[in-house]
C-alpha cells in the first residue's frame, strides 16, 4: 500500500476523531458533563471506553512480543484482565463506586475518596501522585504514537509527537469526558475488530487448525533459545519452570502487578461514575469482558504461535530472527498479513494508544485543576469558571509530558509506567476498597495506607526490584550495586508484592488504632 | 488437550470461557437490576 493511500486513511481517522471531540464539546454544558460525562453515558459506549483506555498500545505490541518469546502462560494475564479488570471491576467496584459518586456528587477518583473520608489531605495526596506521576507514563504512549506518525507520514520525528499531541489536547480539552468517551468507543470498535481478523488471517496463513497449530508449538520446544531455557521456559505451551527467573517475572510483576494493579487505576474508576445507573453497569459486563477477551485474548495467543510462521519462513523461532522484544509483532503483521491489513492494524495500535493517552490527559488536567485547585478554590465560585480551571489543568498536564518526552531517558520513561502502576494499585487499592466495603476505616488509617503504599513502592523500585532500580541508577550510585538485596529471587520480585500487603497492614493497624471515624 | 499438555496453560482458556459466559449470564439476569436503595455505603 502506497504511503499515500495509507496517508489518506489515516487523515479520514483523524477527522472522524476530531468530529467526535466536537460532538463531545456541543454536549458539554456543565463542569460534570466535563468530568464525569453528565452522568448519562450509553452503557455501551461506557464499557467500550473502559475497554479502549485499560488496552494501551504497549499490552498489545509489548506484551504481544512477550507472548512471542515467552510462551502460552500470559494467558493468564488476559483472564486476570477479564476476571479482575472488568467483571470483578464492574460488579463489585464499579456498582458501589457509581452510587458513592452520585451521593458525595463527585466526578474525579480523588475527590470520591477525599469526600468520603471527608479529608481535604486525602483527596490532595491522591491528585499529587496522579499528577506526579502520569505525566511519565503518558510520556510512553506519546512516544510511541508519535514514531508511527514519523514511520508513516515520513515526517520528523519532533513534528509527529507535536501533531500528535496538538491533536489529541484538541479533542480532549474541548470535548471533556464525552469527546474522550466517544473517541474511545470508536478506537475499541477498531481495535476489536482488527485483532478479530488477525485471528482469522494468521490461521488462514499458517495453513493449520487450532489443535493441528498447538501441537506444532508443543513439538518445537527443544528450539527454544539457550538464555531463555536457562530462565525456565520449557517450552511455549508450558508454564516457566515454577521459581525460575521467567516464573517469577510471569507470575510477580505480568500476572499479580499488571492484573490486580489495574483495580485503582483512576482513570478507569472515573469510568463507573460516568453512567446513570448500576443497570448501565450490569449491561457493560459482557461487552467488557468480549472486548478483553479479543484483544488481548488473540495476540497473547498469536504470539506464540507465530514461531511456527518464522520457523516455516525464515527458519527460526521468532527470538531469534528479531532481537527487539517490541518488534516482533509489528515485524509478523508486515511479513504475514496482507498488506490493507498492515495498513489497518497500525490503525488499531494508532487507537490504542490515542485512547489512552486521552484518559490520561483528561484524568491528569482533573487532578490538578478540580483536585487541587479546587480544593482549595471558594465553593461560590461559578461552575462555568470550574470547566474553565480544569481545561487548563489537562493544558498544564500535557505540556509536562511533552516536555517529559524530552527530558528523560528513555529506559527511566519505560520504568516510569510500572513505577505509576505500582504506586496506584499499592496507595490507592487498599483506601478505594475500604471505601466500599470497611466502615471502620479511618481517616488516620487512610492517610497511613497511602504513605506507605507510596514510599513502599518507590522504595522498593528504587532498591530492589532490579528492572526499575537499574534503569534509575539511585541504588548503584549510593551503595555501589544495582540492588540492595542481590539474593535470588529479590531483585525479581515485583513491587506489588510488598507493597501492597504492607498498605493493607497499614489501613487496618492505622484504623482499629485510630480513635476518630470517618 | 487441543495439543497442549500443560493443565496450568489450559487453565487459563478454560477460565476465561467460563469468565465470558458468567458476563453474558450476568449482563442479561441483571439487564434491568438496579440497587440504589443499597443501605451499606
Amino acid at each position: 500500500m502506497s504511503t499515500f493511500t495509507l496517508s489518506l486513511i489515516v487523515i479520514g481517522y483523524l477527522l472522524l476523531l476530531a468530529y467526535l471531540g466536537f460532538l463531545g464539546y456541543k454536549k458539554t454544558n456543565t463542569s460534570a458533563d466535563y468530568l464525569v460525562g453528565g452522568r448519562e453515558m450509553n452503557p455501551i459506549v461506557m464499557a467500550l471506553s473502559y475497554g479502549a483506555t485499560f488496552i494501551s498500545a504497549s499490552a498489545i505490541v509489548g506484551f504481544g512480543g512477550v507472548s512471542a518469546a515467552f510462551g502460552m502462560g500470559l494467558q493468564w494475564l488476559c483472564l486476570l484482565n477479564m476476571l479482575v479488570g472488568v467483571v470483578i471491576a464492574f460488579i463489585l467496584f464499579g456498582a458501589r463506586t457509581r452510587q458513592l459518586g452520585a451521593q458525595l456528587n463527585v466526578s474525579t477518583f480523588p475527590q470520591l475518596l477525599g469526600a468520603h473520608y471527608r479529608s481535604r489531605g486525602i483527596r490532595v495526596f491522591i491528585a499529587a501522585v496522579i499528577f506526579i506521576g502520569m505525566p511519565i507514563y503518558a510520556a510512553v504512549v506519546m512516544k510511541g504514537g508519535a514514531v508511527f506518525l514519523q514511520q508513516i507520514f515520513e515526517i520528523d520525528y519532533h513534528i509527529a509527537l507535536l501533531i500528535f499531541t496538538l491533536f489529541i489536547a484538541a479533542y480532549v480539552i474541548a470535548g471533556g469526558m464525552k469527546g474522550v468517551m466517544y473517541t474511545d468507543a470508536m478506537q475499541a470498535v477498531i481495535m476489536f475488530a482488527c485483532m478479530f481478523f488477525l485471528l482469522f488471517f494468521f490461521y488462514r496463513t499458517i495453513d493449520m487448525g487450532f489443535t493441528e497449530a498447538n501441537r506444532a508449538l508443543t513439538d518445537i520446544a527443544p528450539l527454544v533459545p539457550e538464555k531463555f531455557r536457562e530462565m525456565g521456559h520449557q517450552g511455549w505451551t508450558r508454564m516457566p519452570v515454577t521459581g525460575s527467573p521467567q516464573w517469577f517475572t510471569l507470575v510477580t510483576s505480568l500476572i499479580l502487578g499488571v492484573g490486580i494493579g489495574c483495580l485503582a487505576q483512576p482513570q478507569l474508576v472515573v469510568r463507573f461514575m460516568t453512567v446513570k445507573s448500576t443497570k448501565q453497569l450490569n449491561r457493560g459486563v459482557f461487552i467488557g469482558s468480549l472486548f478483553i477477551l479479543v484483544t488481548v485474548g488473540v495476540i497473547y495467543h498469536i504470539g506464540p504461535l507465530t514461531n511456527l510462521y518464522f520457523l516455516k519462513s525464515e527458519g527460526a523461532v521468532a527470538t531469534a530472527i528479531v532481537k527487539d522484544i517490541d518488534q516482533i509483532i509489528p515485524y509478523f503483521i508486515n511479513r504475514a498479513m496482507p498488506e490493507w491489513f498492515s495498513a489497518i492494524f497500525m490503525l488499531c495500535i494508532l487507537s490504542a494508544g490515542m485512547s489512552t493517552l486521552s484518559s490520561q490527559f483528561h484524568t491528569m488536567g482533573s487532578a490538578v485543576g478540580s483536585d487541587i485547585y479546587g480544593s482549595y478554590q471558594s465553593p461560590q465560585k461559578p461552575r462555568r469558571n470550574q470547566t474553565s480551571v480544569v481545561r487548563l489543568g489537562i493544558l498544564f498536564a500535557i505540556l509536562i509530558s511533552y516536555v517529559i518526552c524530552y527530558m528523560l531517558p528513555n529506559d527511566i520513561i519505560a520504568r516510569g509506567t510500572a513505577l505509576f502502576m505500582g504506586v496506584c494499585a499499592s496507595a490507592f487499592l487498599p483506601a478505594y476498597f475500604c471505601a466500599l466495603y470497611w466502615k471502620r476505616a479511618t481517616r488516620r488509617g487512610v492517610l497511613l495506607s497511602l504513605w506507605v503504599g507510596t514510599l513502599s513502592s518507590v522504595f522498593v523500585m528504587l532498591f530492589m526490584h532490579e528492572k526499575e532500580s537499574a534503569a534509575l541508577g539511585l541504588c548503584q550510585a549510593l551503595f555501589g550495586r544495582p540492588v540492595l538485596i542481590e539474593a535470588y529471587p529479590f531483585p525479581l520480585i515485583d513491587p506489588i508484592v510488598y507493597s501492597l500487603p504492607l498498605s493493607v497492614a497499614a489501613i487496618v493497624i492505622g484504623s482499629l488504632m485510630g480513635k476518630r471515624k470517618a | 488437550m487441543f495439543g497442549i499438555y500443560d493443565i496450568f496453560i489450559i487453565l487459563p482458556y478454560l477460565l476465561s470461557l467460563l469468565c465470558i459466559i458468567f458476563a453474558a449470564w450476568f449482563g442479561i439476569t441483571h439487564w434491568n437490576k438496579d440497587n440504589t436503595n443499597d443501605q451499606s455505603l
